[in-house]
């Protein structure tokens, strides 16, 4: 690749440098050193050059040149120290300061600014202008000019000097409208556009990008001075990206989190998801003590008679019934070491096969497919999808569930020109980047697939694709006229996303939540695997269903399953010298377990199923009727009420360990702060009660590391057929009584059930609400904000109803985030779309 | 002989004479406690928290005095009042780590923290000596003139 990119060699300082063709003098100066002041340059920016800071001087060119929007050219000679640089600067700052308020004691930014350091190296001390400052001033209750834009950013426009970033950066990387700059001169201002609030799941990086403290955000204002904290790296914990993140925290509390800028992951943008998560750590209400429960009240004992009374039960346990009468959930958000020693612990001790991290998933199957298996073990490289020229994400509202995803098909899309089609049951945000939103009859998926494996075979059979043949063969009665006929898309629309397929170069097939979570995964899967062989993707790029929470890929490496790969369980097997014989339960089935009584106890760490698991009746059922559950989690929840012994968990701020992201590369995070109360880490619980039940699970820390290394490298799922795999087309059923499909998802600013507790993303979304289109609305004469009925034939709900414009077909979207409102209640694990019927209220 | 001669008459009246000179001169000692010295004027005692005209702190929270603290004794938590603006939601001095440089003092941009002349504040608890906030505005001394500004150059902050 090197040598075909064209370089150029320029002289800066008299030293020479070569750069590719395109590249700016800033970026050619900062590759060999040489550091040039800025304030409206980005990395990820394009440059406009409004600040002037930057100003070089180029021989043979009359005045100086900002050098973040001049192209480097051949032969060129650079000056960036000359005297008449210096007064350029010089200049320029002075000017910047004519109206910039002299209150850095009171501003947040103070220590870590861009003015104050660019003006301490290159500007004067003193000013010449003699009149009083610029001044905004709002409606306002002080003396400053606070004004906060979003739920949580305050805007100050006086610190402002127009660098213009947040607004490109708003516009360029997350396609927010919402932010612009006002008026003109000396009296420009950044501000909302009119009835709107900054309140996109990016908007904490405007924060963060911005030079000076014209926006500050309100989890960090005030509260400490930036050369007070310590710098902590770490990684994110909610979604499976995986981005990497700084703490900055002093005695034991943590202040803010910022990004660390990974090219290969992040790009230096994280969600507010990720930057306002970590409050939860250590917010009133944190589980500080072990309980036990004594009668109906839990109450509070101390660890040893807790250890001892779990290590004491699960004997009785496994020396009257069997260690398979003992189930584990342990959350993904647990660090790799904590499912480790979790999944140890059953097999070497328990010798039961019961655990599973899946507890949001329907009808787990008891073996996986080789498909699906396939599918989520493929390798996937976030940055390879900026290189593709087609991107088909199928069954994800991909700006909710991984952000930092979406960031990199936004960025595809508009700077590389990539085609996105997007293919959901419902619109969503990354639709309006796409040539073409798909919107598919819910529950008829593989229906679309299939058709569209049929067209591509088509296609391809002329091309002399081997693969081809058979697979149309497979699909013989099947055309794609009556697949797009099931799933209620105009054949034409399927034949051109056929057509977009076969004619790309590369391509990058993002499959989310909606198939993994759904029952009919495994269809769809080898729908997907059918594709992914008829477009012969092993060469022309990458196809995976992405994992969830920030450790299951890590889980499924590390075989916290109840079915393991051959390999794995090889491995395994002569690692620990032995592995149980007995098949083991996935969670629904460990439930169902459990309701007819073949379950005695459950062991769950840091999961909250009550809540989460997709049939609220089932579950409760379930779980009333076990002998003995433990749960270890950071907040009382639905699922620590049900409990016999509750344990406090810490929080991942509060320890140190692994996390896997769904590209599989594994990353370190150190612990910020010491745990909270008398809490613990996942792994020492777990180890705790081994110790206490039979014996040590680990020597020491290296053997932990090791084990953990060996089961890495076992090659995920190696075999899988290249044969196309046989599958059915399903049509959608639809029940007269309970017209609408009902989809319980992430809130868009939440993740799990934890992140409700952190006051800055509760200042974003506090309660549940019903997510429906504006048609759907006007239908059922619903407004915005008006209490609405959900009924299902399992349950009921009332909820506040929100009009999305992101909307446009008859779904129903509802948030599982909140503790208040037990949206699986509604759902039944059995059925593949549940439905609802919606009944306004009528108020009195 | 001579010895004798000199002792008596020439030596010890020049002792006396000494000692009754003094006699009717001012005593140098001070009475303390019954008297106190008048300090020097930039002498550094306990310190103090200065206030506007209208009551409210002169101390926005900045940090710098901790910053500029060789002991680190000063530990400060900052926090937004009804009106949105910084304050010191605490403001502590550890007295025993403080060495009284006045350093704090002198970083101080906004004129809120001064060292005083006050220096009898000797305890036999450890406790005592974490100087909080209300005891530092407390101790501001009572002047006959409002205050007046040090920082000749007026700030066209506002």
């Amino acid at each position: 690749m090197a040598d075909t990119v064209a370089t150029v060699t320029l002289t800066i300082n008299g030293r020479e440098v070569t750069v590719p063709k395109g590249t700016t003098v800033l970026e050619a100066a900062k590759s060999v050193g040489i550091e040039i002041p800025t304030f409206c340059w980005h990395p990820k920016l394009k440059p406009v050059g409004a600040c002037r800071i930057c100003y070089v001087e180029i021989e043979k060119m009359p005045k100086l040149q900002v050098s973040c929007a001049t192209e480097a050219m051949p032969g060129m000679v650079v000056n960036t120290e000359s005297e008449k640089v210096k007064e350029g600067r010089k200049a320029v700052l002075e000017f910047i300061l004519i109206n910039h308020p002299l209150d850095c004691p009171t501003c947040d930014k103070g220590g870590e600014c861009d003015l104050q350091d660019n003006t301490f190296a290159h500007g004067i001390d003193d000013s010449r202008f003699d009149f009083n400052k610029y001044r905004f001033i709002r409606e306002r209750k002080s003396t400053f000019d606070d004004y906060r834009i979003g739920p949580e950013i305050v805007r100050n426009q006086n610190r402002c000097i127009l660098c213009f970033k947040c607004v490109r950066a708003n516009k360029e990387i997350f396609g927010e409208y919402d932010l612009g700059v006002f008026q003109g001169g000396n009296i420009s201002e950044i501000d909302t556009a009119p009835g709107e609030k900054v309140d996109s799941i990016y908007s904490g990086n405007l924060v963060e990008i911005c030079p000076v403290g014209a926006l500050t955000n309100t989890d960090w204002r005030y509260k400490i001075r930036v050369w007070k904290t310590q710098q902590v790296k770490s990684v994110c914990s909610y979604c499976a990206d995986g981005c990497n993140l700084t703490l900055w925290k002093e005695r034991d509390k943590v202040y803010r989190v910022t990004s660390r800028r990974n090219d290969v992951i992040d790009e230096g943008w994280i969600c507010d998801v990720g930057r306002y998560g970590y409050q939860l750590a250590s917010v009133e209400g944190r589980l500080t003590t072990p309980l036990i429960k004594k009668g109906d009240k839990q109450v509070a004992a101390t660890w040893e008679e807790a250890i001892g009374l779990i290590a004491r039960k699960f004997r009785e346990i496994k020396d009257k019934k069997g260690g398979v009468c003992i189930g584990g959930l342990i959350s993904p958000q647990q660090d790799c070491e904590a499912l480790l020693a979790f999944s140890k612990f059953f097999r070497t001790q328990l010798h039961s096969n019961n655990i599973d991290f899946r507890t949001e998933y329907k009808m787990l199957p008891e073996k996986e497919s080789p498909y699906y298996s396939r599918l989520t073990s493929a390798s996937f490289r976030i940055a390879d999808i900026e290189n593709s020229d087609t991107i088909l994400v199928v069954g994800t509202n991909l700006i909710k569930e991984h952000p930092i995803v979406h960031l990199r098909v936004r960025k595809a899309v508009n700077q590389k020109g990539a085609k996105l089609y997007t293919l959901n049951p419902f619109t969503t945000k990354s639709g309006d980047l796409s040539r073409d939103e798909i919107v598919h009859v819910p529950g008829t998926l593989e229906a679309f697939l299939n058709g569209l494996c049929i067209g591509l075979a088509e296609k391809a059979d002329g091309e002399g694709n081997v693969r081809a043949a058979e697979l149309k063969a497979r699909l013989e009665p099947n055309t794609t006229a009556k697949a797009a006929e099931i799933c209620g898309i105009s054949e034409a629309r399927l034949n051109d996303l056929a057509e977009a397929l076969r004619s790309a170069k590369k391509i990058s097939i993002i499959v989310g939540e909606l198939v993994s979570g759904s029952p009919a995964r495994e269809a769809i899967a080898a729908a997907i695997h059918n594709l992914t062989v008829v477009l012969n993707l092993n060469e022309r790029g990458q196809a995976a269903i992405l994992s969830r929470a920030a450790n299951s890929k890590g889980a499924e490496r590390l075989g916290v399953m109840p079915s393991l790969s051959k390999e794995l369980q090889q491995k395994l097997k002569s690692m620990w010298g032995g592995f149980p014989e007995t098949e083991g339960r996935a969670t629904d089935r460990m439930i169902h377990a459990a309701k007819k009584e073949e379950l005695d106890a459950l062991l769950i760490i840091g999961a909250n199923p009550v809540a989460s698991f997709p049939d609220g009746q089932f579950v409760r059922e379930g779980l009333d009727k076990l002998d003995f559950t433990v749960v270890a989690d950071l907040y009382e929840t639905e699922t620590t009420e049900k409990a016999d012994v509750v344990l406090p968990l810490s929080s991942w701020v509060e320890q140190s360990g692994h996390f896997i992201n769904l590209e599989g590369t594994m990353q370190r995070f150190e612990a910020a702060i010491k745990p909270v109360g008398n809490s613990r880490p996942g792994r020492q619980i777990i180890e705790d009660i081994a110790r206490e039940f039979k014996g040590g699970l680990f020597a020491d820390a290296h053997e932990i590391a090791r084990e953990m290394q060996e089961l890495l490298n076992v090659e995920p799922r190696p075999s899988f057929p290249d044969a196309v795999a046989e599958v059915k087309f399903a049509e959608e059923k639809i029940e007269k009584d309970y017209p609408y499909p009902l989809f319980v998802v992430d809130e868009m600013h939440h993740f799990g059930h934890l992140t409700e507790r952190s006051r800055s993303l509760a200042a974003f979304a506090a309660e549940a609400q019903v997510e429906i289109s504006p048609s759907l609305a006007e239908k059922l004469q619903i407004e915005n904000g008006s209490l609405v009925r959900l009924e299902s034939e399992t349950g009921k709900l009332v909820l506040p109803a929100k009009i999305s414009e992101m909307l446009d077909n008859d779904v129903i979207l509802i948030s599982r985030n909140f503790s208040g409102t037990a949206a699986n209640m509604l759902q039944m694990r059995k059925k593949r779309i549940d439905r609802v019927r919606l009944i306004r209220v009528d108020e009195k | 002989m001579v010895d004798v001669i000199r002792t008596v008459f020439i030596a010890l009246p020049k002792g006396f004479y000494t000692t009754l000179k003094h006699l009717f001169k001012k005593p140098v000692t001070i009475q303390y406690p019954k008297v106190k010295r008048e300090m020097a004027p930039r002498y550094r005692g306990l310190h103090y928290l200065e206030v506007y005209e209208d009551g409210t702190d002169r101390c926005v929270c900045c940090g710098l005095c901790a910053a500029a603290c060789p002991a680190d004794a000063i530990y400060m938590e900052g926090a937004e009042n009804e009106k949105g603006e910084r304050y010191a939601k605490i403001y502590e001095i550890n007295l025993l780590r403080c060495i009284y440089c006045g350093f704090c003092e002198e970083a101080c941009p906004e004129e809120a923290i001064f060292l005083g002349h006050e220096y009898e504040f000797s305890n036999d608890n450890r406790d005592v000596f974490i100087f909080t906030k209300e005891q530092m505005l407390a101790n501001r001394p009572k002047k006959e003139k409002p205050f007046k500004r040090i920082i000749r150059r007026v700030r066209r902050i506002f």
